[in-house]
């Protein structure tokens, strides 16, 4: 077959589609309502483990440590500490914060509970260091040397240098991406199963004239042809849909997030899905649906 | 050009279609095709097309053992025979034009020459006026003519019909009687399957009759 003539088959391919979706919106509509659905669960999971990873690599990037200091450290005694651990290895900066700046932090942080902290006379929050190591392999090893060498310094309260909520974060995470994508698959069957069969529904009301076709000559590819450049279609316009609706989804959870103080949905939802993760997205899309048209057709008539 | 034989069909039931036919058709003929209802002549033309296998015996179209004919090779034997079906098997959604142009389609002719063939084949059996009507919107008769057209498009080597005018007044059923005889003038081998005995007298060719299943009469009359 020249290119031409491919070319030529194409175009007859992609106007009987449209012709197809045009005769039979209820099918196709069904068919990309299912996919889409589908989708944009599939897409909300990738949203969550994409903003995961991403608030799992600036902690990585950004390891500090807070140094919580008695009440009585102030003055010569603070900058004192100040120097020496700015002297320490693989220490990039030290930044003191004082208690009226923690509360702001905490009211900040827990806006909820925040009445505790004015039902109390005074303020229980003590004053901290808060030292940002430099970023690199041996931030970590670093980290624990720091937190050592302060643990019984006199003017130190605590240290806090806790990094086993990110090993477990991590571990956590790896689980989800592991069972997410077992989960995905058996759903994404189950999609192809359920498209595969509303798809042979189209088929089904169109056997008749897949038998005309047949009879005055077509060959089977030329009559599946229409139906997988439709499904083709379903599939982009279902991963289309499901993009919008992942994005809309999470814009209205941040709304909610930003008036009722619901603080994890900005960690899991600040940014939007990744350009390469709605690439994947569409791509699936894609492939799932063009698999149940294969199906389809093939169990089907032809 | 079309051999029967033995050509034995039996359906489900052991209810016999055909039974030991044995018969030949040769390159260029117009024959028709008659019998009572039920003598087997639409199973003959099926059977010729390949939308049946025979239950014994051999059919030979065109130098190809029907038959034995592998599922990939069907199509090509298909778009060498044209073929007006009793219940004319139009497209529904493609209009008149697009349902004659789709022969072509198939065999991967360009679209403007899908067109122009296409126009020329409906031009020729009266319905150049009808070319967007969708078949439903079309009387019998213009149905009947639109797969005719369909069936001549693409100058097959062998065209089939199975009761090709029983939906025509006697005036269009002579009209489309002379487009065949054109057609078997250019070199087309033509089969008309039909109990229209005033049809087959008036046009004086050959005729093989079927009675049962079974060819009870070869008359040659051209």
């Amino acid at each position: 077959m020249t290119t031409g003539q491919l070319l030529h088959r194409l175009h007859y391919f992609v106007l009987d589609a449209w012709d197809e979706w045009r005769h039979s919106p209820g099918v196709n509509l069904l068919a990309v309502v299912t996919l889409a659905a589908t989708l944009f669960l599939a897409g909300l999971v990738l949203l969550v483990i994409a903003n995961l990873e991403r608030q799992l690599e600036l902690q990585r990037d950004n390891v500090q440590l807070q140094v919580y200091l008695r009440d009585d450290a102030e003055g010569d005694v603070r900058s004192a500490l100040e120097v020496e651990i700015g002297a320490m290895t693989g220490v990039a900066r030290v930044d003191y914060v004082d208690k009226d700046e923690a509360v702001l932090r905490y009211r900040e942080w827990a806006r909820q509970t925040v009445e505790l902290l004015d039902e109390l006379d005074t303020n229980p929050l003590p004053a901290s260091l808060e030292i940002t190591l430099e970023p690199g392999p041996d931030a970590e090893r670093n980290g624990d040397a720091v937190a050592q060498s302060l643990a019984g310094h006199d003017a130190v309260e605590e240290v806090r240098f806790d990094r086993d909520w990110l090993h477990k974060l991590e571990a956590l995470l790896d689980l989800a991406r592991i069972g997410g994508s077992g989960l995905a698959l058996m759903v994404f069957a189950a999609v192809i199963i359920v498209m595969a069969s509303v798809l042979r529904l189209a088929v089904y009301a169109r056997r008749d004239e897949i038998g005309i076709m047949l009879l005055v000559g077509a060959t089977p590819s030329f009559v599946r042809g229409p139906f997988l450049i439709a499904a083709l279609g379903q599939g982009i316009v279902a991963s289309g849909l499901a993009l919008l609706m992942v994005e809309a989804a999470r814009r209205g959870a941040l709304a909610y997030a930003g008036s009722s103080s619901v603080a994890l949905l900005d960690l899991i939802l600040s940014s939007a899905l990744p350009a390469n993760l709605s690439g994947l997205l569409v791509l699936i899309g894609l492939l799932v649906s063009l698999i149940g048209a294969f199906f389809a057709v093939r169990t089907s008539l032809l | 050009m079309i051999r029967f034989y033995g050509v034995s069909k039996k359906y489900v039931g052991d209810v016999t279609a055909l039974h030991d036919v044995n018969l030949e058709i040769a390159r260029g003929e117009f024959v028709f095709i008659t019998g009572p209802s039920g003598a087997g002549k639409t199973t003959l033309l099926r059977l010729m097309l390949r939308q049946e296998l025979p239950s014994h015996g051999q059919i030979i179209v065109n130098g190809r053992n029907v038959g034995a004919l592998p599922t990939t090779k069907v199509p090509d034997l298909r778009r060498q025979i044209g073929v007006v079906f009793q219940d004319f098997k139009l497209i529904p959604r493609k209009t008149a034009l697009q349902n004659v142009a789709y022969v072509l389609n198939v065999a991967g002719m360009s679209r403007n020459e899908q067109r122009r063939r296409a126009y020329n084949a409906l031009r020729s059996v009266g319905l150049n006026h009808r070319l967007a009507a969708l078949p439903p919107v079309l009387s019998g008769g213009e149905q009947q003519r639109v797969a005719i057209a369909r069936a001549v498009v693409n100058e097959p080597t062998l065209l089939l019909a199975d009761e090709p005018t029983g939906n025509l007044d006697p005036d269009l059923a002579v009209e489309i009687m002379r487009l065949f005889r054109e057609i078997n003038a250019r070199g087309t081998t033509v089969v008309v399957a039909t109990h229209d005995r005033d049809l087959i007298q008036r046009m004086q060719r050959r005729t093989v009759v079927l009675k049962r299943g079974t060819v009870v009469d070869t008359e040659d009359d051209s």
